[in-house]
């Protein structure tokens, strides 16, 4: 028995690569996690400042602060001294232009509402501040300009510019007064803003290779575009700056990158620029980092030390969300990469909390989500980004510490789908080991939520399309050393698979005739250790696709990983009588038969693998595992040499010496009984 | 000062004819006239930059084509005195109201007033003589940053409709949500 578990083992592990189910799907499922975690490659462990992250964060900022200074000047801010002034003087000190206004705009809403800036229209004049006065008075008193959801006392955040209540009184008191424009002599200096690429002359620029033309009317339009990006060799990146080409219309756009060829075979497939429907699972956030843009927002460059590796034939995949205008408007955003020379040397780990079990039945207002995560080490939160769609309502997170003491992380109590920032902590978050991280957000499904997608309301569940549901809390950390990302990486990972596993029920439960889905939910089931549905969803496959060589190729392996032997036999001799020279189903029908103790046969599989790929160094090592394991140990070291002559590459060539050596040693010892 | 609010008072005893620029035609005249079988004029407050206002541009076409066939005039009023006749053929062109609607230009407000207009795009029906429905044209916007997928509620097809069909307007005001025509006095 310890034989064959151990064998069974050996064929799934050390006969790599060719003992893991290799459909084209499960290529696709190696990478269908949103790279929620991207593993260390191993750099050396730097220990780390805070600070230096923390002062690049603060670039745009005129100063550095520590929370607790920004949070009391926030504080005051909530109490402006100028209000209580103006209604003590009675109705000769109204606000006027040059001292109260101007300089209020140019601080908090003209890096915008400039010429050329990201808002639709400009506030930087006189004329162009009194002829939205009304406009601007009733924005702000809504909390709808400045776009910023958050509440602000969490950061301060990168980026963050706050109107306090006494401000949008202000603005209301211009507006009411006639927008009185004061003594020009106190107006404030004139800003300039830097034209055209906010972080400088980009190494590279891409562009649609030819514009989409959003259709004038309707809802809120989605559109993935998957943009090669030319590179002549693997870049490291520091940053990307997006231009959305019509600001008018372009309301967000989602970033990600695509080392497969999955995203542009499905733009490729829409024969208008770009493509509806779902961002692929292979497109994800780059080595845990964030990309994306909301209008205001340029995510600042990195130091070298944080660039992220960008491999050569990697597509940019950009999924805009639009508002049509009234007429047709052509689109064609530009994305703009910096470069640096250097690798990294300390790669963020990407956490995401969140449940794919949303099901929100309809006319429900207040239905709540949670998830929790307990880092292992300590760790630093450097960004969060809140994701769900039309019904959420609140969004929160907090992190709980060891001593029992609550830090709230991001707190919206008025969720606005379309302003989906990034929020990055101008000080990063230190949180020690055993601080429990927590998210708990509200939907309304109810028809008093306006932005509810189904009038009326219908039974909301997970999915991609918004007028699905989702709920996901990315958490952007840095560990103090490589040892700690892989125990966090290794904490994290079957958490973020169980959660997957559930979004892939959902949607298999809509589509369940895709045989795609089917094999992803199954290879993340093998990786959780639960066989059974991942055999039960492979036996679909082959149900679906009964001419599959590979469907039955995975089943096999499925049944092989839960140790029914006989099982997964028949299902390999299923996929060769469809493919007689799928040498992995050959190599793992060896496997399972030398489990079997069936050695004869086992031995006769390893040698077809062996013909088929005569080039092979790995064939024949399991060929001379098969013999060692029959006993013939003359015959197992003499297919070793056979072996070391097709290699001498060095992890592989050094594993063979050893084997060797090992089976050497028991050619002479005495048989076995 | 004291000669206006004279002129005010007078004018509620007196009501003054409403003057505005018709786009292709009197540079002065009564935007309430119109060739006799006219059964309402609907005027839709607009301007050219209001991006509320220029979302609901293939609505007010969609209803044009329902209405107009039944004897309904539609006036676009653009109240903004820096949108000129150029300005006013541009956006009418770009967003194909052309050949849909009559257009007019109201800088001094004399329309505004007449209606109680305050926001673009905010719709005034004119029938029988007087102001039968002022308000929103559906309930798709519901505040800044607030909008459903799509109206619920059609507050100007349905009381254009009633006007039609002779019945009362249910809901004769509503609130519409856009661009204060007050910023365009500035």
């Amino acid at each position: 028995m310890k034989i064959v578990a151990t064998v069974v083992a050996a064929c799934l592990l050390v006969s790599h690569p060719r003992g893991a189910p290799t459909a084209e799907t499960a290529k696709n499922a190696e990478k269908s996690t949103y790279n929620e975690f991207s593993a260390a490659s191993a750099p050396p462990a730097v220990p780390y400042r805070a600070s230096q992250l923390a002062a690049k964060a603060t670039a745009r900022n005129a100063t550095a602060r520590n929370a607790t200074a920004e949070s009391a000047e926030l504080a005051e801010k909530k109490n402006y001294k100028r209000v209580s002034a103006v209604s003590a003087f009675s109705a000769v000190a109204f606000p006027t232009y040059a001292k109260d206004i101007a300089p209020l705009i140019a601080d908090r809403c003209a890096m915008c509402h400039h010429e050329g800036g990201s808002a639709p229209f400009s506030l930087t004049t006189f004329n162009e501040i009194k002829r939205h006065a009304a406009q601007i008075a009733a924005v702000t008193r809504k909390r709808f300009m400045p776009p910023w959801k958050a509440d602000p006392l969490d950061g301060p955040f990168v980026g963050q510019h706050p109107l306090s209540d006494a401000e949008i009184e202000l603005l209301q008191q211009w507006s009411d007064a006639g927008t009185p424009e004061g003594d020009p002599r106190e107006l404030p200096p004139a800003r300039s803003w830097t034209e055209g690429w906010q972080l400088g002359a980009p190494d590279l620029v891409i562009t649609l290779p030819q514009p989409y033309t959003l259709p004038p009317d309707g809802t809120d339009v989605f559109r993935i575009f998957a943009i090669p990006i030319p590179t002549d060799r693997p870049r490291f990146v520091r940053g990307l700056e997006f231009h959305p080409g019509n600001a008018r219309v372009v309301h967000h756009a989602n970033i990600r990158v695509d080392p497969t060829p999955a995203s542009r075979r499905l733009d490729a497939a829409d024969p208008a620029p770009g493509y509806d429907g779902v961002i692929a699972r292979s497109a994800n956030y780059p080595d845990g980092h964030f990309l994306g843009w909301t209008p205001g927002q340029v995510a600042p460059l990195l130091p070298d030390s944080l660039s992220w590796r960008l491999e050569q034939d990697t597509d940019l995949v950009v999924e805009l969300h639009m508002q049509p205008s009234g007429k047709a408007e052509r689109v064609s955003p530009a994305i703009g990469f910096y470069f640096s020379d250097v690798p990294p040397t300390r790669i963020p780990a990407m956490l995401r909390l969140g449940r794919q079990s949303i099901d929100i039945p309809a006319g429900e207002s207040h239905y709540t989500i949670d998830d929790a995560f307990t880092l292992p080490v300590d760790a630093e939160v450097e960004a969060v980004q809140p994701h769900a769609h039309y019904r959420a309502r609140e969004v929160r997170g907090f992190a709980t510490l060891p001593d029992g003491s609550t830090r709230r992380l991001i707190d919206i109590a008025d969720w606005d789908f379309r302003w989906q920032h990034v929020y990055r902590f101008v000080t990063p978050v230190k949180l020690p080991k055993g601080t429990t991280l927590a998210m708990r957000y509200v939907y309304d499904n109810s028809p008093s939520n306006a932005r509810n997608p189904q009038q009326p309301p219908t039974r909301a569940r997970w999915g991609q399309r918004s007028s699905d549901e989702m709920g996901d809390l990315w958490i952007q950390v840095l560990t103090r050393t490589d040892q700690d990302l892989e125990a966090l990486s290794r904490a994290f990972r079957p958490k973020v698979a169980a959660e997957d596993v559930i979004g892939y029920e959902v949607e298999i439960e809509k589509h369940p005739n895709e045989a795609d889905l089917h094999d992803s939910a199954a290879m993340l089931y093998l990786e959780l250790g639960r066989y059974e549905p991942a055999i039960a969803h492979f036996t679909r496959t082959t149900a679906l696709k009964p001419q599959s060589a590979q469907a039955h190729y995975n089943l096999g392996t499925g049944l092989t990983m839960a140790r029914r032997l006989d099982a997964a036999a028949a299902a390999f001799r299923d996929s060769l009588r469809l493919d007689p020279s799928y040498a992995n189903a050959h190599n793992n029908l060896g496997n399972v038969l030398l489990a079997q103790g069936k050695n004869d046969a086992a031995i006769r599989e390893f040698r077809e693998v062996a013909r088929l790929q005569p080039q092979s160094a790995g064939a024949l090592r399991n060929l001379a595992a098969a013999y060692a394991v029959d006993g013939q140990f003359p015959l197992a070291v003499e297919t070793i040499d056979r072996a070391l002559q097709l290699t001498s590459s060095d992890p592989i060539a050094g594993e063979l010496r050893r084997q060797r050596a090992m089976y050497l040693q028991r050619r002479t010892d005495p048989p076995r009984q | 000062m004291l000669a206006v609010v004279v002129a005010f008072a007078l004018a509620q005893t007196a009501a003054p004819a409403v003057r505005v620029q018709f786009l292709d035609g009197p540079t002065s005249a009564d935007p309430f006239s119109a060739p006799a079988g006219v059964k309402a004029i609907v005027f839709l407050f607009t301007s050219t930059e209001c991006p509320i206002s220029n979302r609901y541009a293939p609505e007010l076409r969609r209803l044009a084509e329902t209405f107009v066939p039944q004897g309904v005039l539609f006036r676009l009023v653009y109240p903004n005195p820096a949108e000129d006749a150029t300005a006013i053929r541009e956006h009418m062109a770009a967003f194909a109201y052309a050949g849909a609607t009559q257009a007019l230009r109201d800088p001094t407000h004399a329309l505004v007033k007449a209606v109680g207009a305050t926001i673009t795009p905010e719709a005034a029906v004119y029938a029988g003589g007087r102001v039968r429905y002022r308000g929103r044209i559906d309930n798709r916007f519901v505040d800044f940053g607030v909008d459903r997928p799509a109206a619920t509620e059609h507050d100007l097809r349905d009381a254009i409709a009633a006007i039609l069909a002779g019945k009362p307007v249910t809901h004769p005001e509503t609130q519409p949500v856009g661009c204060y025509i007050a910023d365009f006095a500035r």
